[in-house]
């Protein structure tokens, strides 16, 4: 083991749980949910699975398989509570869901240890768990931004009612959003209190929120890319900030705000725009079989999906 | 053909459709006309299931598919081409002609994508380019054969001539035509009155809601006069009404 390796471990740790806990928001955010449920779910797998192994000492990945599931299933009955929602409420709602785990986390009693929390979760957890997870999950949802699901997927952002018009039921996709959410921030969760054999509320309140939005609008909401660069960023960037002493919270949040503002498409989105725009410059212009007054009434593309999605 | 019986539909407090009642046969085009705010796209909404009908019924070929979802509706042969055309620009023609053919049989997908290429060969040419790049008449004409590519038995066409030229209308209205010839009923919503009679084998003028003209193009024709100081009528009525 490399000497970086053993100084950086936590940080090294957190990365790929950050991964699939920015996944969980990035998943809902392109299919046009604005769900910050993953968070909520990460809370759900962190407590389902450390009490399944400090109460029955059962294997840890069957403890996340388990949690997994039952994150799902409230993904749904969550995603079928608020179908009706959009936008700004959805996104409230959705953060109320959070906010609730995190007070059944601290009145739980001796089945979640209130405030403490739960300690000495002794968990078989490796380093290649995290990373086999964080792959697979990576794997996964760069599939559904592929071909035909991809597509679908863009259709139901970017033209909820077009979507619907060629046939596509936009409800199931909204509810497959929430389902994929909550399985994605379950894993997180559970790998969480399993390598740290510990959990309280303190990991799962509102801070978790707003870390896992800042890894999105930072990153990028349009690719699994954006959540894998926010992730990285904002897992190493605290310890890297610490040399700014009492001002380190000041710069973060000078950075975080300037990324909101200025690059509303995240770091992946000027990167995609900038392809998109060669593409566009290296066509040619029709010839001549659509008169000049048609081409002067031609739509005007959208640049990208760029801030639509952030 | 389809059938609808006595549809109202609105929004909250407000009736936008109000009673009406028309039917579409297969390879006719039925025009509906009527001033802002009368209530011609809720109707077509209503019966491509994107809103909700308070009541009355829509019957396609002897099925009651009144209230059925806008995703249910293309497997029943419904397909609306909404207003302002709507391609997912960043996508290529193709993949937009594609996202069309979700319901389709796979089977006929080959067939239909020649067919649709055969009726606008500037889809077959332009087949790998984003979609946002075309023309508006050219956007017109892949929303046209993006819904061709479910196989419809009955399009519903909101406004195909917004904003586009005059030559360009004329060129949409005739790709209108041919798709009724091969078969196809078609309703269509058109400000373009003059250009959309042009085309049209059965028109129904609506004024706040309400059915105010019925009957063959031909009449409506010969009543230009009389159908356009209605309409101008209308459209002064419906500034308060809309």
């Amino acid at each position: 083991m490399s000497d970086f390796y053993a100084a950086n471990l936590v940080l090294i740790q957190s990365t790929f749980i950050g991964i699939l806990l920015a996944l969980s928001v990035q998943v809902p955010m392109r299919a046009g949910v604005f769900s910050f449920a993953g968070a909520g779910s990460y809370g759900i797998g962190a407590y389902v699975s450390a009490i399944l192994v400090l109460k029955t000492g059962m294997p840890s990945l069957l403890a996340i398989l388990i949690s997994g599931i039952v994150a799902m299933v409230v993904g749904l009955l969550l995603g079928l509570l608020v179908a009706h929602l959009g936008g700004l409420y959805l996104a409230m709602a959705t953060v109320s869901f959070d906010l609730i785990v995190s007070v059944l986390a601290i009145n739980g009693g001796d089945l979640t240890g209130g405030v403490t929390g739960l300690f000495g979760v002794l968990s078989d957890v490796t380093i290649f768990h995290l990373i086999g997870l964080a792959l697979l999950g990576i794997v996964g949802v760069a599939l559904t931004e592929r071909g035909r699901v991809g597509r679908r997927v863009d259709a139901v952002r970017d033209d909820p009612e077009l979507a619907q018009s060629v046939g596509i039921s936009v409800r199931r996709y909204r509810l497959a959003a929430f389902v994929v959410s909550g399985l994605l921030g379950s894993v997180a969760g559970s790998l969480n209190s399993l390598v740290r054999s510990t959990i309280s509320p303190s990991d799962i309140g509102f801070s978790l929120i707003v870390l896992a939005l800042t890894m999105i609008i930072v990153g990028g909401a349009q690719s699994w890319k954006g959540a894998v660069l926010g992730a990285v960023i904002f897992t190493w960037l605290p310890p890297l900030l610490a040399g700014f002493g009492q001002l380190q919270h000041v710069v973060y949040g000078v950075i975080v705000a300037t990324a909101a503002i200025f690059v509303p498409g995240g770091l992946y989105g000027i990167y995609s725009e900038a392809r998109y725009r060669r593409t566009r410059a290296k066509r040619k212009p029709p010839q001549g079989e659509a008169p000049a007054h048609e081409q002067a009434l031609a739509i005007s593309v959208p640049n990208g999906d760029a801030g639509r999605s952030a | 053909m389809l059938e609808i019986t006595d549809l109202y539909a609105g929004y909250g407090q407000i009736e936008a459709v109000r009673g009406l009642s028309l039917s579409v046969d297969p390879g006719r085009v039925t025009l509906l006309l009527g001033a802002n705010g009368a209530g011609k796209s809720t109707t077509l909404r209503t019966v491509a299931g994107l809103h909700p009908p308070t009541s009355g019924t829509v019957v396609l070929n002897g099925v009651d598919v009144t209230g059925q979802p806008a995703h249910k509706m293309v497997r029943h042969g419904v397909s609306l081409v909404p207003e302002g055309r709507r391609v997912l620009a960043p996508m290529t023609v193709l993949e937009n002609l594609r996202l069309g053919a979700y319901t389709a049989d796979k089977a006929a997908y080959a067939r239909t994508l020649a067919e649709v290429n055969a009726m606008f060969p500037i889809l077959a040419d332009r087949s790998n380019g984003a979609a946002g790049l075309l023309s508006g008449g050219e956007q017109q004409m892949l929303a046209f054969g993006r819904a061709l590519m479910s196989q419809p038995k009955i399009m519903l066409l909101d406004e195909p001539s917004m904003g586009l030229a005059p030559a360009v209308t004329d060129r949409i209205l005739a790709n209108v035509r041919t798709m009724a010839n091969s078969g196809i009923g078609i309703l269509m919503v058109e400000q373009n009155a003059e250009a959309g009679l042009e085309v049209a084998d059965h028109v129904i003028a609506v004024a706040r809601g309400e059915v105010v003209f019925a009957g063959p193009a031909e009449a409506a024709r010969a009543n230009a006069s009389v159908l356009r100081a209605f309409l101008g009528e209308a459209a002064l009525a419906g500034e308060s009404g809309a």
